[in-house]
């Protein structure tokens, strides 16, 4: 039992990282980014060629480095010129960088699937409550944990934080005080790119590497910010904890319809509580 | 020295022309006043120094200098600080936190998070509150106190009594003028008129857009007032 809650909190916590990502983009350009669960998987490629040179946490550390560069391009080439666009226009360019960022992954490493190992220091299991359940899975957890906290404390402690906070309530106020709108939006496309690439990154153990694994992540985790309310941070907290126990118990005693049960919660909630988890009823 | 100048300014809302040939300017230690009906322009005019309206024919200098092309935080960095219309009081921030988003700019001076406090103390008790939780005069009180923490040379006031019981507007009147006397520059867009004589020293009259008359409001009679203001 207490084994099906961890290997939920694994999955929930790799969610919450990139759903935090879509969060904040949303929350700054108004782009709804299609493109959200490629960067997760381009950050597990990242990974795979830098740990074959340098190791694992340089690899997890040159995946983070790498995509938030590439977020700060996108940024500054798609996002912004997307933010006064219609909705329908963002996904249709995010959707085709989607295609673009496969098509490069499946050029530069091919098509079949890859595998990383577990590094050295993480291999094994722990005795939970009788059951054996491997290291390197609590490893997601933790670090899943500490980057959310690390997170958080950063958006309500810290300057730039503030300004976050207050651009994704009043971009227009906001600016008026002084505030580089541009830049604070382009630093935190840059932080929502590079979550993204490091959750890529952390899972890449766990997963076969495809260039198509963005797929399932990004269904996911849209669903995880439609749950928690869009835009609210703790909103999209609870929604992937929630998200991946539901998965996690759905595959062991639903299997049939576990696929189901996520989309099956995010419609009841558009219906029923269409302002989310953590949104205030209107 | 010249602390805002419009120069011949038209400006627009995408294609709708609302400026016509402004001309003013306010210099250190000024207090000028913006007068005239609901939707003559006179926020358009706060709007095309922010950027938020765009600026056509003409030409902008904000602390003497020409003001190039203008970004959100163009006219906070050349030390004009406004108080919006309306207040604008972010509700997801805190009062201490809106206090300290007006400090986004940096600019050196005597104002501090403990002078605002002191000037309005229920902003101190209520600190940790949603900015929006507060009643409109003390909304009002955050706002200003979020533009004093930039260390503005030049204060805006956009319709500063709008909504708020009489004593509210006496008190935050003798807060302008304290404020004057310590030199700081007042920019007043009002209908309160009372609150205009007290505190503004010259004014420039808006109508459909474009300034019809200029002069010290010791001139300014109440025939004028009722052709160009609802009084
Ligand atoms: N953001 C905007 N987009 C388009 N048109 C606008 C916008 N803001 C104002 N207008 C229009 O511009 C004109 C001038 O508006 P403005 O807000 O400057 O008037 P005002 O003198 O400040 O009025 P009030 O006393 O009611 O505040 C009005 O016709 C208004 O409808
Ligand atoms: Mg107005």
């Amino acid at each position: 039992m207490l084994i099906h809650v961890l290997n939920g909190l694994v999955y929930g916590g790799l969610l919450y990282l990139v759903a935090v990502g879509l969060v904040l983009i949303f929350g700054l350009r108004q782009v709804v980014n299609f493109a959200h669960g490629s960067l997760f998987m381009l950050g597990a490629y990242v990974a795979y060629a830098t740990i074959a040179i340098a190791g694992f946490w340089i690899g997890l550390l040159a995946a983070a480095i790498v995509l938030a560069l590439l977020g700060l391009l996108l940024d500054r080439t798609v996002f912004r010129q997307l933010q006064d666009q219609d909705p329908i226009v963002t996904v249709l360019v995010t959707f085709g960088l989607l295609l673009v960022l496969e098509d490069f992954v499946r050029t530069v490493w091919g098509r079949d699937n890859l595998t990383v190992a577990v590094p050295q220091l993480l291999q094994g299991t722990v005795d939970i409550a009788g059951a054996s359940f491997p290291i390197y899975r609590l490893f997601v957890i933790a670090a899943a944990a500490v980057i959310g906290a690390g997170l958080t404390i950063w958006l309500k402690t810290s300057r730039v934080g503030l300004y976050v906070r207050a651009f994704a309530a009043d971009p227009v106020t906001t600016g008026m005080q002084g505030v580089d709108t541009e830049r604070v939006s382009a630093s935190v496309v840059a932080v929502g790119a590079g979550l993204a690439g490091l959750s890529g990154a952390i899972a890449s153990p766990l997963l076969a590497l495809s260039p198509a694994m963005g797929g399932s992540i990004l269904i996911e985790s849209f669903i995880v910010v439609v749950v928690g309310g869009f835009g609210s941070f703790s909103g999209a907290f609870v929604a992937a904890l929630v998200i991946g126990q539901l998965q996690n118990f759905g595959i062991v005693f639903v299997p049939s319809i576990a696929s189901m049960v996520p989309f099956l919660l995010m419609m009841a909630i558009l219906i029923y509580r269409p302002e989310g988890l953590a949104g205030k009823a209107s | 020295m010249s602390l805002l100048a419009f120069r011949d300014v038209d400006s627009f809302y995408g294609r709708a022309q609302v400026l016509r040939g402004v001309s003013f300017e306010i210099g250190a230690g000024e207090r000028v006043a913006i007068l005239g009906r609901n939707g003559v322009g006179k926020t358009t005019v706060v709007n095309t120094f922010l950027g938020i309206a765009s600026l056509g024919k003409g030409e902008i200098t904000l602390a003497g200098k020409p003001s190039g092309r203008i970004r959100n935080y163009t006219a906070a960095r050349a030390g004009i600080s406004v108080v919006p219309q309306g207040r604008r009081i972010i509700g997801a921030l805190s009062v201490k936190e809106n206090l300290v988003l007006g400090s986004a700019v940096d600019r050196k001076g005597s104002w501090t998070l403990e002078r605002v406090f002191n000037l309005f103390p229920i902003l101190r008790e209520r600190q940790d509150t949603s900015g929006t939780a507060l009643s409109g005069g003390q909304q009002q009180m955050l706002a200003i106190g979020r533009a004093l923490m930039a260390n503005p040379a030049l204060l805006v006031l956009d319709e500063p009594s709008e909504g708020l019981a009489p004593v509210i507007i006496d008190e935050l009147a003798d807060v302008f003028v304290r404020l004057a006397g310590e030199g700081t520059s007042l920019l007043l867009i009002e209908q309160h008129i009372s609150l205009v004589r007290r505190v503004a020293q010259t004014y420039h009259m808006l109508s459909k857009g474009a300034v019809v008359e200029s002069g010290t409001l010791a001139e300014l009679t109440d025939e004028q007032l009722k052709r160009h203001v609802a009084v």
